[in-house]
């Protein structure tokens, strides 16, 4: 289905390397907002593994960052762990809860795969709000960041830690890309293509789409705890369903379907959220009004439409071969 | 091979199955057919699991696979193509077999290596590709293929999973006389060890490719039996073939 140097990897490269440049002249600011990206490109991919690959469309993806983020919290801040154990166990306790939500919503499917998503989000959302011993709506303060000393890095040095969690999203973006390429992601494109034929040639779906749904819970629980690190903070917010409604716009701006979409998406929301933010208070009617304009201009998002353009001035270069093609369908 | 014992099936209060059984031995060629309504198209959800019994047992190779789920009579070896066609539609043909052809040796729960790495699965696709006719058009996404190729490509999925019996509901629906004949010399040309259960409206087609054949009406058996057991039956004439061919 891909070659080694598929537009999708050459275009990662490309991005790498853009932030890694970005990084080296970047301030305070930037290094910040790179971190920020950097986190939010993870859990968009997190979720592209369900929406775009799977066909599983949730709307309560936030629930399993707000997860990570707060057991990275009680660990470190509630029972005095140090943080690279307690972002091992986060991850862990992330991808549990997904395999026991999981359980009851993978069988639903379309609008009651939304709702359902939604509904149980918000359960944890409500939870958070009123336990008192966790900060209630105040949140959580305190959280200390990972101890990178051994690898020459002082993490609460934004410029260091923005390289850290850039080595992390290249890290998922990787496993991921081998993930999506394999003969498992090869099921998870069919059964969003075509449940029932998959179903009828032999696939136990629930099974894959359980499979998914851990494997997206666990690394947007990777997320959360890195916010958390990031922020230092994790409150009830982190787990709203506007959260959750944030990622899959990202997704959707950035193209479904590819990771690098994702990454694009997650880039391209976040830095127009700061950039607009900070000129007019009434930034969310720009945001809007940008993702209406590519819903209906660029339904498959800016990758999705940058790859089908890329396609067609191939094609055009090379024409007569495709002339041939045609002919024979 | 496949076995169905006293099938019944109600949609409310309407019985759509009734008392239907059916034993295919292994290498046979055995049509269902009726008129519109007969039931034909619930048999086969029936046999296939998409829709559930209410009483009566299907047998797949001497296995009872009655409470089993599709994807399980899949794996036990029941492949089956669909009246409309149901593919991977933004999957190049090639992508549509070689999906179909690693269900087939389930490589599902391999994640750690590249698809198109399985260089096994790539030959088994080509190969059924040579089968059903379309090795020149093996790149092109789905939507992009004719209606006749795509009905091919249906029959070339179901036969991807290497199933012990072959169903196919309607394979030559919509075709045209020319792509009708393509696809019955395909079906003529599979192995003769493969068990295949077909509905068909066209007649030709059954007497073409078939030697035994089910005639249902009103979710019952009219008759059972060879060719011209059927063929000379006065109530399939009065009640089936005097139609088709008016």
């Amino acid at each position: 289905m891909k070659n080694l140097f598929s537009l999708e990897r050459v275009t990662t490269v490309v991005i790498i390397i853009g932030a890694l440049t970005f990084h080296q002249f970047a301030g305070y600011y930037g290094h910040e907002i790179l971190a920020e990206i950097a986190i939010l490109a993870i859990f968009a991919m997190s979720l592209d593994l369900l929406v775009g690959y799977t066909g599983m469309i949730s709307l309560g993806h936030a629930a399993f960052l707000g997860i990570g983020s707060y057991a990275t919290g009680i660990l470190t801040v509630h029972m005095g762990w140090s943080v690279a154990p307690s972002l091992v166990i986060s991850i862990l306790v992330a991808g549990l809860v997904a395999a026991l939500v999981g359980l009851f919503v993978v069988r639903l499917g379309g609008i009651f795969f939304i709702m359902i998503t939604l509904a149980i989000s918000q359960m944890f959302h409500a939870y958070f709000l009123k336990n008192r011993e966790y900060g209630g709506d105040d949140g959580m303060p305190g959280i200390p960041r990972i101890d990178l000393e051994s690898f020459g890095l002082n993490s609460f040095d934004p410029a260091d830690f923005a390289l850290f969690t850039l080595f992390v999203a290249v890290i998922i973006y990787l496993l991921l890309d081998l993930v999506t390429n394999s003969p498992f992601g090869r099921y998870l494109i069919g059964i969003h293509q075509n449940e029932n034929r998959m179903r009828s040639l032999g696939v136990p779906i629930n099974r894959y789409k359980l499979a998914i749904f851990i494997v997206a819970g666990t690394i947007a629980g990777l997320a959360g705890s890195l916010q958390a690190q990031h922020m230092g903070f994790v409150s009830p917010d982190a787990m709203y369903w506007t959260v959750s409604g944030i990622v899959l716009i990202m997704v959707i701006v950035g193209g479904t379907g590819s990771l690098v979409g994702a990454i694009i998406g997650a880039a391209t929301v976040q830095l127009m959220t700061h950039e607009i933010s900070s000129l007019t208070e009434h930034w969310m009617i720009y945001m809007g009004i940008f993702f209406i304009g590519v819903v209906l201009f660029a339904s498959d998002g800016l990758y999705g439409t940058f790859a089908r353009q890329w396609r067609r001035f191939r094609e055009q270069r090379t024409r007569p071969e495709t002339q041939r093609m045609d002919g024979d369908a | 091979m496949l076995k169905a014992v006293r099938l019944n099936k109600f949609y409310g209060s309407l019985l759509v199955t009734d008392n239907v059984s059916l034993e295919l031995a292994k290498g046979a060629r055995h049509a269902v057919i009726g008129p519109n309504g007969a039931g034909k198209t619930t048999l086969f959800n029936l046999l296939t699991g998409e829709v559930k019994t209410d009483s009566g047992r299907v047998l797949i190779d001497g296995r009872d696979v009655s409470k089993k789920s599709p994807d399980q009579r899949a794996q036990a070896g029941l492949g089956r193509s669909f009246q409309k066609n149901n593919l991977f539609m933004e999957l190049t043909a090639l992508e549509n077999l070689t999906t179909a052809c690693a269900v087939s040796v389930e490589l599902g729960r391999v994640f750690w290596r590249p698809f198109d790495s399985v260089s096994e699965i790539k030959e088994a696709a080509e190969s059924i590709a040579e089968q059903v006719d379309l090795l020149s058009v093996l790149d092109i996404p789905v939507h992009h293929l004719s209606y006749g190729h795509q009905r091919q490509l249906e029959v070339g999925l179901a036969l991807a999973t290497q199933p012990k019996v072959l169903m196919l509901d309607e394979p030559t629906s919509g075709m045209s006389p020319e792509e009708t004949t393509i696809m019955l010399n395909l079906i003529s040309a599979l192995p003769s060890s493969l068990t295949i259960l077909i509905i068909e409206h066209d007649m030709d087609v059954v007497f073409g490719v078939t030697d035994r054949i089910t005639v249902l009406d009103y979710g019952s058996v009219l008759v059972e039996g060879t060719l011209d057991e059927v063929r000379s039956s006065d109530i399939v004439r009065q009640r089936y073939l005097g139609d088709a061919s008016s």
